[in-house]
């Protein structure tokens, strides 16, 4: 796999006179093309920072971020950048620009002076990749959070972009719609090969995820496998995370002596662990 | 006990339009006791916020009526702004609506809206800074520099300072982080105590509510399909599921054992509760059976 985004010292605070409170402290951290990255922190963490260092909606203070090799300083590529990452945000409302569902995914592409046939057919496809072609026609605000969600992810996909940066994509949304959104990022990584950087504090939205980053005070405290993540609950509660009730349950078993395993999120998994230890306990 | 709390058979349409039946209600009726802290559960657009804005008269029955302490809250509907002071209402991300320079103004301007002044005033911002751990520290500070977290519990601290016997929330943990998320439960929890006051909570947290709530209240499509005790409610897997809900994550585990053969109890909410049914649970050699 080729390196789709690099950070290399970067550092980050707001204004000259913040100079001294680093957002972003001397971040070094590269994101694999076609990989599915989950960054996790508290509110305050700087995860929202580096989303918008990502795709240069902000520049570093000090320190590189190079996105497919280009300098996201690098003015005269402002828009190549831009291209290939695209961005989703927390509020689908303020994301949504007009009155029907397709012409609002038409909206990016149009700016970019496509042809209408093009247009069309990315617009379509788009749709189709987030479930929604049969309310093209509809208007956005009769549509749930979770369906206005990926209308605002499919005007970032009718771009092409190579990679889409997800922050906190599923905060305002209920069950169902948090559902919708994480099964929606998944297919678009696993089917359609995009790199997927998802932003949350929700712990349980990283299960899927090939790689979870934990963020704290602009600086990493810990990056690896989901599972091997999860297990160091010392360093998840000093970023002020909380274990899924699932992973809590059994951490839980194992403080009052159980011998069980604790590297695990989903429902089947943790019913799983803690009827094999339940069984191991009577053979 | 007395109803503190009573919605009377009520139905509401946007525009007076019948057939527009999103975010709508129809023919709702229950009865909240004094003191009480009720959950309200439903899927988008089945009706939550509307019905939380009939209950203080920012909305208007098409039909049927709000009954405060047996009185209709739209007898007078001219002193209909008295009703928010006794219902208050915390909106969905309330921290969108602080406007005041400062951190104690903003807290100020219920209260001072409600004709307080001077001392008396004061002394109201005080306790329920003091009782929701806001400190005065921040009193002069701008709301805009805050945190959002601290945003959020100033904006509630806002409407706690009218003291109002009846409060309700609408979502009031989205967006939060689990620290944020913890302080405002707190918040809640310290008000209901040291007030009396009655509770009703919007949320899609179902482990938050099953903590917190004495019952739960079910909206489907405008239509109340459901209002009883925590464990009467999320014991209903099958039900809530049908109308695009679900029940509280450590019950599913439970669900999903008894599915693979081990008979465990239904009405397990909370990961402290689950603990301790499975400790007895290993020691009486439960997986056996």
């Amino acid at each position: 796999m080729s390196t789709m985004i690099e950070c290399k010292k970067v550092s980050f605070s707001y204004g000259e006179e913040n100079e001294h409170r680093k957002i972003i402290d001397q971040l070094d951290f590269s994101v694999e093309r076609g990989s599915f990255t989950v960054i996790l922190g508290q509110n305050g963490s700087g995860k929202s920072t580096l989303a918008k260092l990502f795709n240069g909606l902000l520049k570093p203070t000090d320190g590189t971020v190079t996105v497919d090799g280009i300098n996201t300083r690098d003015e005269t590529h402002e828009l190549d950048i831009k291209r290939r990452v695209g961005m989703v945000f927390q509020n689908p409302d303020n994301q949504l620009v007009a009155s029907i569902v397709e012409e609002d995914v038409a909206f990016g592409p149009e700016n970019l002076g496509l042809d209408p046939s093009e247009i069309r057919r990315r617009v379509d496809e788009a749709l189709r990749a987030v479930g929604m072609y049969e309310f093209r026609e509809s208007t956005p605000h009769h549509l749930s959070g979770g369906q206005k969600q990926r209308i605002a992810i499919a005007g970032v996909l009718a771009m092409q972009p190579e990679c889409i940066v997800l922050d906190e994509p599923t905060a305002m949304l209920d069950p169902k719609g948090r559902a919708e959104i994480l099964k929606t990022v998944l297919r678009l990584n696993r089917e359609h090969g995009i790199t997927v950087i998802l932003i949350t504090h929700f712990m349980e939205e990283a299960e899927e995820a090939d790689r979870v980053v934990v963020l704290h005070q602009g600086k990493i405290l810990a990056d690896g496998a989901p599972s091997a993540v999860f297990s160091q609950d010392e360093i998840l509660h000093t970023a002020g995370l909380e274990l899924p009730q699932t992973t809590e349950l059994l951490v839980e078993l194992k403080k009052n002596g159980w011998k069980v395993e604790t590297n695990k999120i989903g429902i089947e998994d943790t019913a799983d662990a803690v009827l094999s230890a339940l069984h191991l306990e009577e053979s | 006990m007395s109803a503190i709390l009573k919605v009377d058979n009520l139905s509401y349409n946007y525009d007076g339009n019948a057939s527009r039946t999103a975010n709508a209600l129809k023919n709702v009726d229950f009865e909240v006791q004094a003191g009480e802290i009720v959950g309200i559960i439903g899927h988008t657009g089945s009706g939550k916020s509307t019905l939380v804005q009939q209950l203080n008269g920012l909305l208007k029955p098409t039909s049927g009526q709000v009954l405060l302490s047996g009185k209709d809250i739209w007898e007078k509907p001219k002193e209909i702004r008295k009703i928010r002071s006794q219902v208050g209402l915390v909106f969905q991300y309330p921290e969108y609506q602080l406007f005041e320079e400062t951190v104690y103004a903003d807290i100020a301007f219920g209260p001072k809206n409600m004709g307080l002044s001077g001392g008396e005033l004061d002394h109201r911002v005080r306790e329920i800074c003091d009782l929701v751990g806001v400190p005065e520290s921040f009193f002069e500070r701008s709301p805009l520099d805050l945190s959002g977290g601290e945003k959020r519990r100033v904006a509630i601290a806002g409407v706690m300072a009218m003291q109002p016997k009846i409060i309700v929330f609408d979502e009031p943990f989205a967006g939060l982080d689990p620290i944020g998320r913890s302080q405002v439960l707190k918040m809640i929890q310290d008000y209901r105590a040291a007030y009396h006051a009655t509770v009703l909570i919007v949320s899609h947290g179902m482990e938050d509510l099953a903590v917190l709530c004495d019952r739960i209240l079910v909206l489907n499509d405008g239509e109340l399909v459901l209002f009883d005790t925590v464990k009467k409610v999320f014991t209903q897997a099958e039900l809530l599921r049908s109308i695009g809900l679900e029940i509280p994550i450590i019950a599913r585990v439970f669900e999903e054992m008894r599915e693979r053969g081990t008979e465990v109890p239904e009405d397990i909410f909370s990961v402290q509760d689950a603990v301790s049914f499975l400790n007895s649970f290993k020691q009486g050699g439960g997986a056996r059976a």
